[in-house]
């Protein structure tokens, strides 16, 4: 039964999803050319592999390993600080290009996209596959960066052909071969499937994506919910989740966490990171109109336990003068002497637009039209010249250490080397390349 | 006259610092905002005015597409010297220094020139080149270029069959790729900043 088609249509819609090929480590090459064909690994500022280039995947070195695993068992990686602005660079001329090609282009992930192509052939006078080989041309000849491609139906079918062949592959799915793409796949490799649902499906004697596919809708609306129903459709090969233009303007929460090297057991420092990433959430949090009901703070040690709580704010803010009792409370709960701490974030969450924030009767307008003057007029000197121009008193400890002490090579090439008329906060939005000549 | 075209001048100012600030053109009851105009009739023939002066354009939905209202930097046109200028209606078509500069936005990098083998041609040590890697090399254009194993920028030159770089500068010699040229991107400006 497995054997049957799942639909005979084949291209009732056309989704390709686009995933760039060790996106961090493939950028730091486009722009060192020396690099490339040589293992390279992002991530040293923060002693975690970032990302590693396919040379160096090749050697064993995987995602998220510590730095110092990567010196046994790749000697020659070399090993950089992680440069996101260029990275950014890289991610946003990326989904310039996919415009090119469609209007509907949804950006996912930094290194991510899906593309909705349905009815472009005729347009590009040639097949989906033709449109995918295009835009995987265009990628790899204007920013020097392989991108992998799959497409289908659906975006859960797409996700699967692009994880199909790495780096630089085509996958495509027409609806008469889904079945035998789902063949094989284990239940847990589904987008959207996690380890929990895997484990129930396989306990219901679903263990490849086919046999879950190809189970009546009966069955399927028994034991899951909803998502999970959805998820099913799209492997059925009808599309149910959209492809989104609009960039993520709707957030459950906005997080911010840094890590900082050497780690410290300095009450005021690691309390002044905790401020700063208090500060960037507002930041974020403001620029996209919100206003947060609850915060999350966390510390982590280094020996990587950490610790956290949640607190309830009186009444929705994103301004971090209000937080800061809150803040200081739970860092006084949660933090613990002698302990060495290696990094610190804040969570931001019950986000709601600011607009519709209910004001109670306790709550002290004035000062809190005062707060919004003053916070606007914050990111306005920020929009003129650069983050942090003005900034809270208790974040400036942070700036008596450098983030990452240590060697000079913890930051990347890009901050180090500023051209003329740049400035610490502020740079070209051009990459620029590091070649002798 | 004077007094209707310094309004006019000024609006256009407003409306060109929205775009800058904001990267998009403003709403009709943002650019009443903004002038200070107070009905939208007004907005209306305002938007109208500059569409025929050619500043902003309006796409098939009627949304406004800023032309030359997008670009800071004014090119100097010819001055006839003693002769009252007609203000808004002989404004040249502008564009801002990065359309001069880059063709091909997401194609564009910067690279910092660190030797002197293409100094007779304006390009110094320490001189910021733009890279294009969008564009198809032709003869005679400047290139970044991996020849063997090494890197350099030169002219790029067909000499019949064979494909040539030509420093220029006497010190350096042509180079003739043996085994494999690879060409990164072509220059297309030189930066030199001063101060």
């Amino acid at each position: 039964m497995n054997e049957q088609p799942i639909t005979i249509q084949s291209w009732p819609s056309a989704i390709l999803h686009l995933d760039a090929d060790a996106f961090f480590a493939s950028c730091e090459q486009a722009v060192n050319p020396e690099l490339k064909g040589k293992p390279v690994v992002t991530g040293k500022e923060r002693g975690i592999v970032a990302a590693a280039s396919y040379e160096a995947k090749a050697r064993g070195v995987k995602r998220g390993m510590r730095i110092f695993e990567v010196k046994k068992v790749c000697p020659d990686a070399i090993i950089l600080p992680s440069d996101y602005e260029t990275y950014s660079l890289f991610s946003v001329r990326m989904f310039e290009i996919l415009r090119r090609f469609s209007p509907d282009v949804e950006e996912y992930s930094i290194d991510e996209a899906f593309i909705d192509i349905t009815g472009l052939r005729r347009l590009y006078h040639g097949s989906y596959e033709k449109i995918a080989h295009a835009i995987q041309e265009t990628i790899e000849k204007e920013l020097d960066i392989t991108v992998s491609i799959g497409g289908s139906l659906s975006k859960v079918l797409s996700k699967i052909g692009s994880k199909h062949k790495k780096p630089r592959g085509i996958t495509l799915i027409p609806g008469r071969d889904i079945h035998l793409y789902l063949k094989d796949l284990p239940v847990g490799n589904i987008w959207g499937i996690g380890p929990n649902t895997a484990a129930l499906l396989q306990k219901l004697g679903i263990n490849t994506a086919i046999e879950f596919a190809k189970k009546d809708e009966d069955f399927i609306k028994r034991y899951l919910s909803k998502p999970y129903i959805e998820i099913w459709h799209e492997l059925n090969g009808r599309s149910i989740y959209p492809v989104t233009r609009e960039i993520k303007s709707s957030y459950q929460s906005i997080s911010k966490a840094k890590t900082f090297t050497p780690p410290s057991k300095d009450e005021t420092f690691i309390y002044a990171q905790l401020s700063k990433n208090l500060e960037n959430a507002c930041i974020k949090t403001r620029r996209h109109n919100l206003a947060a009901s609850r915060l999350i703070i966390f510390l982590r040690m280094q020996d990587f336990s950490h610790s956290g709580i949640e607190i309830k704010l009186n009444s929705p803010t994103s301004y971090p003068s209000t937080l800061f009792n809150a803040l200081k409370e739970g860092f006084k709960q949660i933090y613990r002497h002698e302990k060495l701490y290696r990094q610190t974030g804040v969570v931001l969450a019950g986000l709601m637009p600011e607009d519709k924030v209910q004001r109670t009767l306790f709550d002290d307008n004035v000062k809190i039209e005062k707060m919004s003057k003053i916070y606007s007029a914050v990111d306005s000197l920020s929009k003129k010249f650069g983050k942090h121009t003005v900034q809270h008193g208790c974040s400036l400890p942070t700036k008596s250490q450098s983030q990452h002490e240590g060697e000079r090579g913890d930051v990347p090439q890009r901050k180090l080397n500023i051209l003329k008329g740049e400035n610490n906060r502020q740079r070209l939005g051009l990459p620029v390349l590091n070649i002798r000549i | 006259m004077k007094a209707s075209s310094d309004k006019l001048r000024k609006r256009i100012d407003y409306i060109s610092s929205f775009y800058r600030n904001n990267s998009r053109m403003p709403t009709f009851s943002e650019i009443a905002n903004i002038t200070g105009l107070r009905s939208k009739n007004a907005v209306f023939k305002l938007v109208n005015r500059l569409e025929s002066l050619n500043y902003i354009a309006r796409d098939t939905q009627g949304r406004l597409i800023p032309v030359s209202i997008a670009n800071p930097v004014k090119m100097l046109g010819t001055v006839e010297a003693g002769f009252p200028s007609p203000a808004e209606e002989e404004l040249a078509d502008t564009i801002s220094l990065d359309r001069l500069l880059i063709q091909n936005p997401s194609a564009t990098f910067m690279l910092k020139v660190s030797g002197d083998s293409m100094s007779d041609a304006g390009i110094l040590p320490g001189d910021m080149v733009i890279v294009d890697k969008g564009q198809v090399p032709k003869s005679g254009d400047i290139v970044i270029a991996e020849v063997d194993g090494q890197w350099t920028m030169k002219y790029l030159k067909k000499r019949g069959e064979g494909i040539m770089l030509i420093p220029a500068n006497h010190k350096y010699k042509p180079i003739k790729p043996q085994n494999e040229l690879k060409i990164a991107g072509v220059v297309t400006a030189v930066i030199r900043k001063y101060k």
